[in-house]
């Protein structure tokens, strides 16, 4: 990390209070942030969308964040007023979710959409976003922007629509980008277009990005650091090169248990979870 | 054991016709796994689904031990060929227990002995028989894809239809349930034709791939030639450099395959 971390955490705990008792999401995890492309993975469960909207302060009513340090650029989020919330979200940390069908505006046009993101954020005049707007589609490599600028979400593809929201997501320039599965309802060849294109924005920008996902192999090629979390809590934390260096039994069992194209049909080893993963000390 | 010959599919008319398959011919034999791979939108599940009667051909054949099928398939057609879906949440009915869902097709096809076959069907799955009375919303998505096989093995068929049967599942439950295919197609010498969108999944199950882009079948490989990654196309060679990860170097060589 060359500079300052962006963001803080330390013991940040999510619970939800269900009517059977309360339930811990997540369960004392600490990290930083720097300006660098950090992975969080883990199965259906293991908190990893829980932190990532933990850090927005993003939360199901019946949900509640405690931690010991939950810090953004010296602004204390845990306990920031609503109004400071509503200028770092979207503004200085945006959030960009998986599916584009489902956050997308269905009824307004995605030109329309992107300019909005920017006259909230900044004091411009509409030609102006418009101008920035039809910039924005450009740098995601949209083929015809003004032509795709008075499209309806449902009139472009799904590997078009995440690169819409993409746009709508950098166009207030945010410091920190979270990216909850980009790309886990596109294709294989799409969704790695997907994310060079925000590869090359967070590289250019110098933004820090937080990406979570449950395939262990796309984001250890991408991101320079993996958290990788198992009921609530980091098991292991590792340098995104260094996969095959793995040494906690849960990362081990997560790599063994993925069909290898190697023409072999033999029995895949099952991932024997172990509690002690959940209480003990984490290595 | 299944010849498909020339099949091709359109969807609506006139102008706004989409051929989904586009003249596409295959066989497979007793107690062999196929796979077709391809991308959204390439036709693979609109195969499957026309081989089990969800969908009508506008050309070609479908024929099922040298006897072609009709438009409208036969009870005794099911008795042998069943379909497992993408997604166990779905494919369930909410508000039957696994029991319910188990002996539906029993009682469809007539059979008396439903007691022993349940109980049978769901030790083969590796269920216990205490998840029996259960609901759907009561079980893990692991053992509601264990329960979706179940409800097709129950009837004993020879083949196996399966449209991307682990994709909504975590690795760690795709494992198993691999797994627990592959032993099912020893123990049973089933057939099996396999649709998925991840090569790797699809060349640990099958011994011949397909690969499928817009509706055409581009090329067909064995098992054995994708270990030594060796496909003749630019399209498949596309696919298995996406499917190894993120490399920006090679996405910048990407191209559209029309």
């Amino acid at each position: 990390m060359k500079s300052a971390p962006l963001l803080r955490v330390e013991d940040l705990r999510v619970e939800f209070a269900t009517p059977k008792g309360s339930v811990e999401a997540v369960r004392g995890i600490d990290f930083q942030l720097g300006q660098e492309r950090l992975g969080i993975v883990g199965e259906s469960g293991s908190g990893k969308s829980q932190t990532g909207r933990a850090i927005l302060r993003l939360l199901a009513a019946n949900g509640r964040i405690s931690a010991r340090r939950l810090e953004f650029d010296g602004i204390d989020i845990l306990h920031a007023d609503d109004r400071v919330m509503r200028r770092i979200r979207g503004n200085r940390i945006s959030m960009i979710m998986q599916d584009p069908r489902y956050s997308l505006n269905p009824v307004m046009t995605v030109g329309r959409q992107i300019s909005e993101a920017y006259l909230i954020h900044a004091d411009a005049s509409r030609k102006e976003a418009r101008e920035r707007a039809l910039e924005m589609l450009e740098t995601v490599r949209i083929r015809e922007p003004e032509k795709v600028f008075g499209l309806y979400p449902h009139q472009v593809s799904g590997g078009m629509g995440q690169r819409i929201m993409i746009a709508m997501m950098l166009i207030p320039n945010p410091e920190i980008i979270i990216a909850d599965e980009p790309t886990s309802a596109l294709d294989v060849t799409v969704q790695l277009q997907v994310l060079a294109i925000l590869d090359d924005m967070v590289r250019q920008r110098g933004m820090g990005l937080i990406l979570i996902s449950h395939d262990l192999g796309l984001v250890s090629s991408f991101c320079d650091r993996i958290l990788v979390m198992y009921g609530g809590r980091i098991m292991e934390s590792l340098k995104a090169g260094e996969l095959d260096h793995a040494k906690h039994p849960y990362t081990r069992g997560l790599l063994n248990c993925l069909p290898k194209m190697d023409g072999s049909h033999a029995e895949l080893p099952v991932l024997k979870r172990d509690p002690a993963w959940l209480k003990g000390p984490v290595p | 054991m299944i010849r498909i010959e020339n099949l091709g599919i359109t969807f609506g008319h006139g102008r706004t016709a989409v051929e989904a398959v586009r003249g596409v011919s295959f066989f497979v034999d007793e107690g062999e796994s196929f796979g077709l791979v391809g991308e959204s939108g390439s036709g693979k599940s609109t195969v499957l689904r026309a081989i089990a009667g969800l969908v009508s051909p506008s050309n070609g054949s479908i024929e099922i031990e040298g006897t072609p099928l009709a438009r409208r398939r036969e009870t005794a057609f099911y008795k042998r060929v069943q379909m497992i879906f993408q997604d166990p949440y779905g494919s369930l009915h909410p508000r039957h227990t696994v029991n319910d869902i188990l002996k539906e097709p029993l009682e469809i096809h007539g059979f008396r002995d439903g007691e022993r076959r349940i109980l049978k069907a769901l030790d083969e799955v590796g269920l216990g028989a205490e998840l029996r009375f259960r609901f759907p919303h009561q079980i893990s998505g692991g053992q509601r894809q264990r329960v979706a096989i179940a409800r097709a093995l129950i009837l004993e068929p020879s083949v196996l239809l399966l449209d991307e049967p682990t994709s909504a599942l975590d690795v760690s439950v795709q494992a198993e349930i691999l797994n627990l295919l592959s032993r099912l197609r020893r123990d049973h010498g089933l057939t099996f034709i396999m649709v998925s969108h991840n090569l790797a999944v699809v060349a640990h199950l099958c011994e011949r791939i397909a690969v499928m882009n817009r509706g055409l079948f581009i090329e067909e490989l064995t098992d054995e030639q994708l270990r030594r990654a060796e496909p003749h196309h630019g399209y498949t060679r596309q696919l298995l450099t996406a499917s190894k990860g993120y490399d920006r170097d090679a996405i910048a060589e990407f191209v559209d395959y029309d």
